[in-house]
């Protein structure tokens, strides 16, 4: 990637400095028009997605959050309705549309949202996560790759601002603050601070990825037309433990169970879903026992054939985004990149062997 | 998002309908008769489910045992397995519980007219085919001959009695019954049901099988069928699978890139040839 993309991404934009204080009192200015959600440090290493009520506690340099951004929309938990046992009634539960802002989000986590869209518009349209997803702003931010980071390798540039309507940039001090929409545009026509670009502050660089597929990203879904009986998949259940942390951290899975809850007055209740994850033994389970992925290779390739080729299909956009979440916690150092570029091997020696 | 055009749906509301009648076809099946509030239509096709819940129960898919010529009532055949069919076993006349759906895409009735149909159905499996049967023998003249195979373990699982009296004195049904384990009263024909393919005298070109069942026995089935040389797109067959939304989303019933609750539960045997996973 070199510096001229970045340049022909960004330069068209108009841009203004801020510099961090500017920044902080920006964050300020939004907070007063609904709740600013941006990443919060919470650990050493570890940060989280929160309501801001500290405009200093947001931070912007940092790797990637460990739960990613699809809690916003399909939280964890979530009642679906509630309900009273003795007369058979329920209601809905309002969810809310005030406006949200999301400060500070990397182009992968944005782009995940729009997968998400993707899954949850298509077919019948889901209220519950469309109606959250109504009157959001987000606002980007410039990242640098760590070793798990491979969005460029799914064709997601770290400055790909499709989705946001302001971009910040690092620059000394502060940041260059990129006008991507005329929503963004009209933010900072209100907050009417910041200060000219000069020379001194537009540097782009565009940072390199660590972890690559080294397969072009167009190739990806060609890839898994072959490998369905790859030995790679038994390669992976070796060392994989089945806990599901990859679909639950992941920014584009979003199966979910379902649960009746009684409280204790045993006439109220609530019907609630949960994340859920295609890794965990029992997901593809039917009544009388009889299991369809019952092992950890065909669940493994499953769960990879949902992000490159089974939605992908449809989508014309692979959904896996690159943000890294699945390897860097997998708690058996299972890193997806390794998986795809063994089975880009299997799949070029199988053509080989055609060839010859 | 905000440039695409949709209709927002609350896809998860059940409607609260109620039980005209309940009867107890086995030890552990009964027959519950439906009625939807202010004799609203459930509109389905033969082949098609509902999502069935009981509030502090929980919710699972149960698939139409009736045709919709039984329309504004439909029925649910449910074996008493779990916490939910438990609950609802328990239920009487009167009682209610919630109804989402239909689902799913149900058999494609108007491909079959003229046809001879095969019915192959085991144990539960004769449940969603009933929608299926009553809806050809309700429709008689449009379908050629009517061959019914059913296979149950013993011969007190065998379900609705009264209609396989009904479809025993039919001269225009032809049906076969064959049990697994015998008891001492059983005078009929013993043994799987894939032993009750062979003996058959098809017209296969012009015969369309459907099969229903438990998952160990489609192999076996689509064994037997090719055995008489049936051809794969004249066969059907009605897959079933844990389902937490029966809208598409959940990702319980997804075979590889085929949600059942969306494109099945019915399918037609070549697309399932080209899918793993399933049978």
């Amino acid at each position: 990637m070199s510096s001229t993309d970045v340049k022909s991404r960004l330069e068209s934009f108009n841009c203004y400095y801020f510099d961090k204080d500017v920044t902080q009192k920006f964050i300020s200015f939004l907070m007063k028009k609904g709740d600013v959600i941006a990443p919060h440090k919470t650990g050493e290493l570890s940060y989280k997605y929160e309501i801001v009520s500290d405009a200093t506690e947001v931070v912007l340099n940092y790797s990637r959050t460990i739960l990613p951004l699809k809690k916003a929309f399909m939280p964890p938990r979530e009642t679906l309705i509630n309900f009273n046992i003795k007369n058979n009634q329920y209601t809905k539960p309002q969810i809310s549309t005030e406006p949200k802002i999301f400060f500070g989000i990397h182009s992968y986590e944005m782009q995940s949202i729009k997968r998400l869209d993707y899954s949850f518009i298509t077919g019948l349209p889901e209220s519950n996560y469309l109606t959250r997803r109504e009157n959001c702003k987000f606002i980007g931010v410039a990242y640098k790759p760590d070793e798990w980071h491979f969005a460029g390798s799914v064709g997601i540039d770290i400055n790909e601002t499709d989705g946001f309507c302001l971009y910040f940039y690092p620059a000394k001090n502060g940041y260059i603050v990129f006008e991507i929409t005329d929503e963004g545009k009209n933010l900072l026509d209100e907050f009417g601070e910041g200060s000219e670009v000069t020379d001194e502050y537009l540097k782009l660089n565009e940072d390199k990825f660590q972890a690559k597929i080294k397969f072009h990203h167009n190739r990806i879904p060609e890839i898994f037309t072959h490998v369905y009986n790859s030995k790679v998949w038994e390669d992976v259940a070796q060392k994989c433990v089945g806990c599901g942390t990859c679909n639950l951290l992941c920014s584009t899975c979003y199966c979910y169970d379902v649960h009746d809850e009684i409280e204790l007055d045993v006439e109220n209740g609530q019907r609630d879903r949960f994340w859920d994850g295609c890794m965990l033994n029992k997901f593809a389970e039917v009544a009388g026992g009889e299991n369809f992925r019952d092992n950890l290779g065909s669940r493994n390739r499953h769960r990879l054939y949902r992000k490159f080729k089974y939605i992908t299909n449809q989508s014309d956009k692979l959904h896996c985004v690159g943000c890294g979440r699945c390897s860097r916690y997998c708690p058996a150092n299972i890193s997806l990149v390794e998986i795809v570029n063994d089975l880009i091997d299997d799949y070029t020696k199988q053509q080989q062997k055609e060839i010859l | 998002m905000e440039n695409l055009i949709f209709e927002k749906k609350d896809l998860y509301n059940p409607i609260i309908s109620t039980i005209t009648n309940v009867e107890q076809l086995t030890d552990t099946e009964k027959r519950f008769e439906i009625a939807l509030p202010e004799n609203q239509i459930l509109n389905h096709k033969p082949g098609q489910f509902v999502q069935v819940s009981i509030f502090g129960f929980g919710e699972a898919p149960i698939s139409i045992s009736s045709s919709p010529t039984k329309s504004p009532l439909f029925d649910l055949t449910v074996r008493n397995a779990g916490r939910l069919t438990d609950k609802m076993h328990r239920l009487t006349v009167g009682s209610q519980l919630g109804v989402r759906g239909p689902f799913g895409n149900g058999f494609e009735v108007n491909n079959f007219k003229g046809k001879d149909i095969l019915f192959v159905c085991g144990g539960i499996g004769l449940a969603p085919t009933k929608s299926l049967i009553d809806y050809v023998l309700a429709n008689r003249n449009d379908f050629g001959r009517v061959v019914i195979l059913y296979g149950t373990k013993s011969p007190s699982e065998i379900l609705f009695s009264d209609e396989i009296e009904k479809w025993k004195k039919d001269k225009s049904v032809e049906l076969e019954i064959s049990i697994d384990r015998p008891d001492e009263n059983w005078k009929g024909k013993v043994g799987v049901i894939t032993t009750l393919i062979p003996p058959l005298k098809l017209d296969v070109a012009n015969t369309i099988a459907t099969i229903v069942g438990p998952p160990v026995m489609y192999k076996f089935v689509l064994m037997a069928l090719k055995g008489k040389r049936v051809p794969d797109e004249n066969i059907y067959l009605s897959l079933e699978r844990r389902m937490k939304c029966g809208v598409g989303k959940c990702g319980h019933c997804q075979i590889n890139d085929t949600y059942v609750c969306q494109d099945g539960p019915v399918f037609h045997y070549p697309r399932v040839k080209e899918l793993k996973e399933a049978v």
